[in-house]
């Protein structure tokens, strides 16, 4: 394929244009960073009413398929072999070759003219020249997914996880925990590896049954392609968010403001400092650096930018078609050990052992009260202490330990959902994981049983000796 | 002017009759197709309509007597000599006596309905306990017993658990235990015309039966009757009514993916 970037026009807009929001690094980077920033978002991305699907991530932007099998004589109509559902191929449908001497950017897109389901014959706008031969492709429909997709999120999503999934939509103030910042690609509640995306029917879960604790519904009335194009467009939000995330991570260095006035500040403290002493050469001034960074990203614009574009787009597309191997998903080795009170017992001994360590945040009882909820951490990378006691998840806000003995479990109540918590942790929390380092399967399989076991546990002074208790003391 | 006043009113009344005439058929009136599908629902719906009855004479006639009222001041010629009246003693006691009657009936009349609906001792004696309805804001989140087992007060390690999706069986009384998580909702199956409203720290009994047999999106819908906060609008879950065999076998379908320990045994 071809092309590479397609232009959607946007469904029915009714009230105010909605604006993908920038990122607050994207807006501390110097003017002229800060412009190629934007500009390449608006070139690859487009905006809420104009949708570009950028084709080299691992998106269903929705459309079909067909390849060109016949072609009649003047190049007046072909004969087409779709890919799959062909019902939406009609006149007036968008059409986009793909392939073949039509493919170029001026006669790349157009309309179906005609269409003859029977024959499968189809005419095209914008003229026979240049003809079409078999072996052409074409994609009738393409972004129509996409668009649904965005039509429906706007309606359903949007006030609370925002425009560009940013978490901060206007009913996100009044809620505790905050809608998840897809931005980051990351996402909590998946059955993949630690370091994978979410698969599709990790989403599709989520967006189902909801997460129970939170102010994520179900939206398990939704329907089929509903949810199917909402899980496409939510992960094409993610994309973005998470290229721009990388695109400022390695501007931020040389380029962001914040950085070059505090350097500069900090160079005037030493050089005011020092005055007395020795005569050391008399810093930039703010402004003088900025100046300097600005000459410096005019060369990097042309030698390292289009690489960075390029090779955070790879990354990311990669990191999104991997997640759907089968070698990101975890599956227990071992099917679930019997849950009886001699695995829940062994459950709690590793609960409490030095190779979980569960205890210092999920406290001795199960109740969330570990030590750690009382410590003050150190951000991730910094020397910098979070201002308020406890733990913290990646998006900087505090974060508890789940209280075990709720019997309330987000990610799922399914045994292979807690087994995989415990397996890899839970992105983007301090929750780590215990696979295949730490504790063996059978070893997570006691502990999930434990951990199952802590809700239906009866209090000390009514406690009998009967299977199903197991006393935590 | 006078005149004019008195056709106007008339008017408006006579408007007032046409469009309530014709509002079933405008589909402004009860949900679906119109029918209750609960045997208590049709026994409401049969009151309904005995006070629609009612009402639709009481306001035919009272608004005839206003018309004719106006229309006899409006058309009064000046000469005509002024009628000095000290009321009537009869006919004041006879426009109280008649309403109090009317209404003393519907009182005693509805009383069976009611009690049949709120008071344990008319309700059906056996009424199965299928299900535990706790209403959260903004879904319901359902708890079932496993199979062959009672519903207890208390989650149970074989609880099967769904969201916005109550199975219920059809043809024969069930009761659900209404409960919330956070403020006031109210469970409302508007088909089967049952309404309880849910309120913080009590688990209340509701008791239905669903006479007609209904899965797949043709099920009854059950929406929130409690203003709750921003999601109040969307509080949505589904009622499906289905045949005991349906409903264990979709039970053993649940229960199967809630307990999914994800092992898959190699084919062999």
């Amino acid at each position: 394929m071809a092309v590479g970037l397609t232009v959607l026009v946007a469904g029915c807009g009714k009230g105010p244009q909605a604006e993908f929001s920038l990122r607050e690094e994207t807006t501390d980077l110097i003017p002229d960073a800060q412009k190629v920033v934007k500009a390449t978002l608006k070139e690859k991305f487009g905006s809420p009413h104009e949708l570009i699907a950028w084709q080299r991530f691992p998106v269903n932007y929705g459309g079909v398929k067909g390849s060109v099998t016949e072609v009649a004589a003047e190049a007046k109509s072909v004969v087409v072999e779709w890919e799959g559902d062909a019902t939406q191929v009609a006149k007036d449908a968008p059409l986009i070759w793909v392939s073949g001497a039509r493919a170029g950017e001026k006669t790349s897109v157009g309309s179906v003219a005609t269409y003859d389901a029977a024959k499968k014959e189809l005419t095209w706008t914008g003229g026979a020249d240049p003809a079409p031969v078999a072996g052409d492709k074409l994609v009738i429909g393409f972004g129509k997914s996409l668009q649904t997709g965005r039509a429906i999120y706007m309606k359903n999503c949007m006030h609370c996880h925002g425009v560009s999934g940013d978490g901060n939509g206007p009913t996100a103030q009044y809620l505790n925990p905050l809608p998840r910042d897809y931005r980051t690609g990351v996402f909590k509640f998946t059955s993949t590896l630690g370091p994978e995306k979410p698969t599709r029917d990790d989403l599709n879960r989520v967006i189902k049954y909801g997460i129970p604790g939170t102010y994520m519904p179900s939206f398990l009335w939704l329907g089929d392609k509903e949810t199917e194009s909402v899980i496409e467009y939510i992960r094409w939000l993610a994309i973005r968010g998470e290229f721009e995330s990388r695109v400022d991570n390695d501007l931020a260095g040389d380029f962001s403001q914040k950085t070059i006035e505090a350097a500069a500040a900090k160079a005037k403290a030493n050089y005011d400092a020092a005055k007395g002493k020795e005569k050391p050469e008399k810093p930039q001034s703010s402004a003088a650096a900025k100046s300097a960074a600005k000459d410096k990203f005019a060369e990097y614009l042309k030698s390292d930018v289009p690489e960075l574009i390029d090779g955070s787009a790879k990354f990311i597309a990669e990191a999104w078609a991997h997640s759907e191997d089968a070698e990101s998903l975890i599956v227990p080795s071992v099917a679930r050990v019997t849950d009886d009170a001699a695995s829940r017992e062994r459950g709690r001994r590793l609960y409490l052992s030095d190779k979980g360590k569960c205890y210092t945040c999920h406290g001795i009882q199960g109740r969330g009260d570990g030590a750690a909820t009382e410590d003050f951490w150190k951000k991730p990378g910094s020397e910098e202490y979070y201002t308020k006691r406890g733990l913290h998840d990646t998006w900087g806000k505090p974060l508890q330990p789940r209280k075990l003995t709720l019997g309330q479990y987000r990610g799922g109540r399914r045994p292979v959902d807690i087994f995989r918590r415990v397996y890899a942790g839970i992105k983007g929390t301090p929750m780590p994981g215990f696979g295949r380092t730490a504790l063996k399967d059978e070893e997570i399989w006691d502990v999930v049983n434990f951990v199952m076991s802590l809700q239906y546990e009866q209090t000390p002074t009514k406690a009998k000796a009967t299977e199903h208790v197991v006393h935590s003391k | 002017m006078g005149r004019f006043w008195a056709v106007f009113f008339v008017a408006t009344a006579v408007i007032a009759v046409a469009v309530s005439w014709f509002s079933p058929d405008l589909h402004w009136w009860f949900p679906g197709d119109g029918k209750a599908y609960s045997t208590l629902g049709r026994r409401i719906d049969d009151l309904f309509h005995l006070i629609l009855v009612i009402v639709s004479i009481t306001f035919v006639g009272t608004q005839a007597v206003l018309g004719y009222v106006l229309w006899r001041g409006a058309t009064i010629k000046p000469d005509d000599k002024v009628l000095f009246s000290h009321g009537s003693h009869s006919l004041e006691v006879i426009w109280t006596i008649v309403p109090a009657g009317i209404l003393l009936f519907i009182a005693l009349y509805q009383m069976d309905v009611w009690a049949q609906y709120r008071m344990k001792s008319s309700s059906p004696a056996k009424t199965e306990a299928v299900a535990e309805v706790t209403a959260r804001q903004f879904e319901w989140r359902i708890r079932y017993p496993a199979r062959g087992k009672k519903l207890q007060p208390t989650p149970q390690p074989d609880d099967v658990y769904t969201v916005n999706e109550l199975h219920v069986p059809t043809g024969r009384p069930v009761s659900i235990s209404l409960r919330t998580d956070d403020v006031q909702h109210s469970f409302f199956v508007p088909e089967l015309r049952v309404k309880q409203d849910a309120v913080p720290g009590l688990v209340i009994p509701v008791w239905f039966d669903v006479l007609e047999r209904r899965t797949g999106n043709k099920a009854y819908e059950l929406v929130c009757a409690e203003l709750c906060g921003w999601g109040h609008y969307k509080m949505k879950a589904r009622v499906f009514a289905e045949s005991d065999e349906e409903f264990e076998q979709w039970r053993e379908t649940i229960a199967g993916e809630q307990f999914d320990d994800g092992f898959k045994k190699a084919a062999e």
